[in-house]
């Protein structure tokens, strides 16, 4: 194959902030190139330097041996289909086509049979004279690549073409357009964000990541090996664990040597595994890879995708104690008030104030109106060290009441081997809370202050898991066991047979399946 | 919810443009009340020349004032919208910024100036009237050249077209319907405009605006005054019905 398009150490800035960190590419005649990366990566300032609409900082590039740096765009051999078509609303669907012939001074009759012949590729016979502004988006799709073909460009560039049509007119397009290509037989070369739109018209699909190129290779290449995290997480679901290449063909993740087909990475060497969604298969537990337990399953039209869990995460489990009311009732005043236990860390007894007292006891009063009335006067004996001490709130008119305050020493988990540590606290609520909690959950997380965090950075983990046996709806006084737990490892497989959710099952792959990437630069 | 509307409009639009049609084909009877129907008035302008003359002289100035509005007008909206987006905004205020001035008081300054230069009275007539109604001439065709998407401009170098080429066959037809609505802005108050021509053009310049003012205000005779009013309007209709028709075709085409 001929060598069309070569860009040498291509730099684009604008406003300070580079754009493209010196591109290298070849682009070969007749390929249907895609340059895939998410907005913002570079991939149409690229395809513009190209079309010659914007100028390049630094580089060149070589169109068919000859460079184009200062060449304008109307005298490249190039044609582009703009992203929002940019159709001329001035002239009907004819005149469109026959612009760049009609520029190039073609004779009227030969102009006719072009545009009638472009006009049978895409699709469009008999629209010779309507208004293009009146067409759908698909038609104005049809007549801005029947206008750029028209011309015979050694190269059609194609900067998100279908972004603005719905899902099934994209994927007829996607077709027609390898179609065209096939037909006409020249370079596309095709600026997408869309992974599916990339792997179904490409013969080669190059990723790009903030300016810079980071695989180029087949569909099958790009799916199969992908050079690295970025790339896998781009062009499709995937399951990516953090693992070590134990010597050529053995790989370490999830605590286990697994055979592979990879080599050439340093002994222990930290690497990123990928497992595709759907190479993992659900089997039986005895005999399988690995062990979980289905976390969820979400029907998604041909398939099911099961969440299977394989090790659980970090988790503390506490004692919710429901009280019943509690109010106490001043019939001189006639003011209530109502605070309740609680327990507090040892560490956090300091900075116990006025304030977090209120709070951590949620103490309220009204009075006969039920209008909300202020806490007057704290007074309590609770010290520095592990115990239970008085605690009562008053309001101005002395209504009071008394509560306890259980000071205990930390409670922490701490799982060295996830590194993670997960805190929580029994609490006391009463049944009403529980029942008006709009989202328990959260609640539940709150009442019992519990959080996780990485022991290496104090950086905050999710607790994305809190599990308890209880209806909230009529609950009743007693105690309540609820466990909070971070995510654990997780995998996501595609499948057509149904589990359901919390069974026990086995997981198996192939070794051809494990594909081991370098873990990326940043 | 249209009451308000509807009660607005027959009370400032369509009353006193009754009025103007009802005094037209009237003549004042000998007594107050009474109304006698008559095609007179209209007879009496389209019999006399002096009429006449001052009708052509009328059409003849806001067609000239109109046409160096466009010359002057497109160039410089076309320059004000090639420039940067905030510098845009800069010249544009500064484009209208006179306007924030009664156009009375800018007559009257420019009467001051020409006061020393011995141009012909035409000639003055002919630089305030341009110098008044340019403004919105350029507005009008620098929006719609600053909301044509520049992506037509690209598009139209890949097919081939050079700068020179893209302008006549993108930007220009698209700007078409901008220089149409600036012509009907321009032409239309031009035409019925009476100040200008009576501050800057003295007592020996008449254009038709002048000479609805004289007998309105003069001489009393409403009835003949309200008929040059609406022959003037008819004119006005006719001429609008036929921008909109070339506006139209331009669309279509």
């Amino acid at each position: 194959m001929r060598k069309l398009i070569e860009f040498r150490n291509i730099v684009k800035s604008f406003d300070n902030q580079v754009v493209l960190k010196g591109i290298n590419l070849n682009v070969y005649e007749n390929e249907f190139v895609t340059l895939l990366g998410p907005s913002g990566c570079g991939k149409s300032t690229l395809l513009r330097i190209l079309g010659g609409f914007l100028q390049q900082d630094e580089g060149t590039i070589i169109f068919d041996g000859q460079c184009i740096d200062d060449v304008p765009a109307y005298k490249r051999e190039i044609n582009t289909v703009f992203q929002r078509y940019a159709l001329f609303p001035h002239l009907d669907v004819f005149d469109n086509i026959a612009f760049g012939l009609r520029i190039k001074k073609v004779a009227e009759d030969v102009i006719d049979q072009k545009v009638t012949r472009m006009l049978s590729l895409v699709n469009l016979e008999g629209y010779e004279h309507r208004n293009v502004t009146l067409l759908s988006g698909g038609q104005q799709q049809r007549v801005a690549i029947a206008r750029a073909l028209v011309n015979e460009p050694e190269v059609l560039l194609l900067d998100e073409p279908l972004g603005a049509l719905d899902l099934k007119l994209r994927q007829e397009m996607q077709r027609e357009l390898k179609r065209i290509q096939q037909e006409v037989g020249i370079t596309f070369i095709y600026v997408t964000h869309d992974q599916e739109e990339a792997l179904t018209m490409s013969d080669k699909i190059v990723v790009m990541r903030d300016g810079e190129i980071q695989q180029i290779g087949t569909p099958l290449e790009i799916y199969n090996e992908p050079a690295n995290e970025y790339v896998a997480k781009f062009i499709g679901e995937s399951n990516i664990i953090e693992g070590v290449m134990v010597e050529d063909y053995k790989v370490k993740f999830d605590d286990k040597i697994f055979d592979c087909e990879d080599f050439g990475f340093k002994e222990n060497e930290p690497v990123d595994v990928l497992i595709r969604p759907e190479d993992i298969k659900i089997v039986g537990r005895t005999g399988a890879l690995m062990k979980g337990e289905v976390k969820s399953v979400l029907f998604k039209g041909v398939h099911y995708e099961i969440i299977v869990e394989t090790i659980s995460g970090a988790s503390k489990t506490v004692t919710m104690h429901i009280l019943s009311e509690h109010d106490t009732y001043n019939a001189a005043e006639n003011e209530k008030i109502s605070a309740n236990d609680f327990f507090v860390d040892l560490e956090d007894v300091n900075a116990l104030d006025d304030f977090n007292l209120v709070a951590r006891a949620n103490a309220q009063a009204w009075d006969d109106e039920e209008n909300n009335l202020s806490i007057a006067s704290i007074t309590h004996n609770i010290e520095n060290k592990v115990g239970t001490y008085d605690c009562t709130f008053k309001t101005q008119k002395n209504t009071e009441i008394t509560i306890k305050v259980h000071v205990v020493a930390p409670v922490y988990v701490e799982d060295a081997k996830k590194n993670i540590g997960i805190s929580a606290f029994d609490f006391f609520v009463t049944a009403d809370e529980v029942k008006e909690s709009m989202a328990i959950s959260t609640d539940l997380k709150t009442w019992a202050s519990a959080e996780a965090w990485n022991l290496q950075d104090d950086s905050e983990i999710e607790i994305t898991d809190v599990k308890f046996d209880f209806d909230t709806a009529d609950i009743e006084e007693g105690s309540y066991e609820i466990t909070f737990a971070t995510q654990g490892r997780e995998y996501k497989i595609e499948t057509t047979t149904v589990h359901e959710e919390g069974d026990k099952v086995g997981l198996k792959f192939d070794r051809n399946d494990i594909h081991v990437m370098s873990k990326m630069v940043v | 919810m249209t009451y308000p509307y509807i009660v607005w409009l027959a009370l400032f639009v369509v009353a006193p443009m009754l009025m103007i049609v009802f005094y037209a084909f009237t003549n004042a009877g000998n007594d107050m009340l009474v109304f006698k129907f008559t095609l007179e008035n209209f007879t009496r302008f389209f019999q006399d020349p002096d009429f006449l003359r001052v009708l052509y002289t009328s059409l003849k100035i806001a067609f000239i004032t109109t046409i160096i509005c466009v010359l002057i007008g497109y160039p410089t909206a076309y320059v004000i919208a090639k420039q940067d987006e905030n510098k845009q905004a800069v010249y544009i205020l500064l484009l209208t910024l006179p306007m924030w001035i009664n156009m009375l008081v800018r007559t009257y300054a420019w009467k001051g100036i020409l006061m020393n230069f011995n141009i012909s009275s035409e000639f003055k007539v002919f630089v305030g009237m341009v110098y008044n109604f340019l403004p919105y001439m350029i507005i009008q065709i620098y929006t719609s050249l600053a909301k044509m998407d520049k992506n037509l401009l690209d598009a139209s170098y890949d097919l081939g077209a050079n700068k020179m080429q893209t302008f006549l066959r993108v930007v220009l037809p698209l700007s078409i319907p901008g220089v149409i609505s600036g012509i009907t802005l321009v032409f239309l108050p031009a035409v019925s405009s009476f100040f200008i021509p009576k501050l800057l053009g003295g007592g020996d310049y008449v254009l038709i605006g002048n000479l609805i003012e004289t007998y309105f205000i003069t001489t009393g005779d409403w009835n003949f005054g309200s008929a040059i009013s609406l022959i003037m309007a008819i004119i006005i209709i006719v001429s609008m019905y036929f921008t909109k028709k070339i506006d139209k075709r331009i669309g279509e085409e």
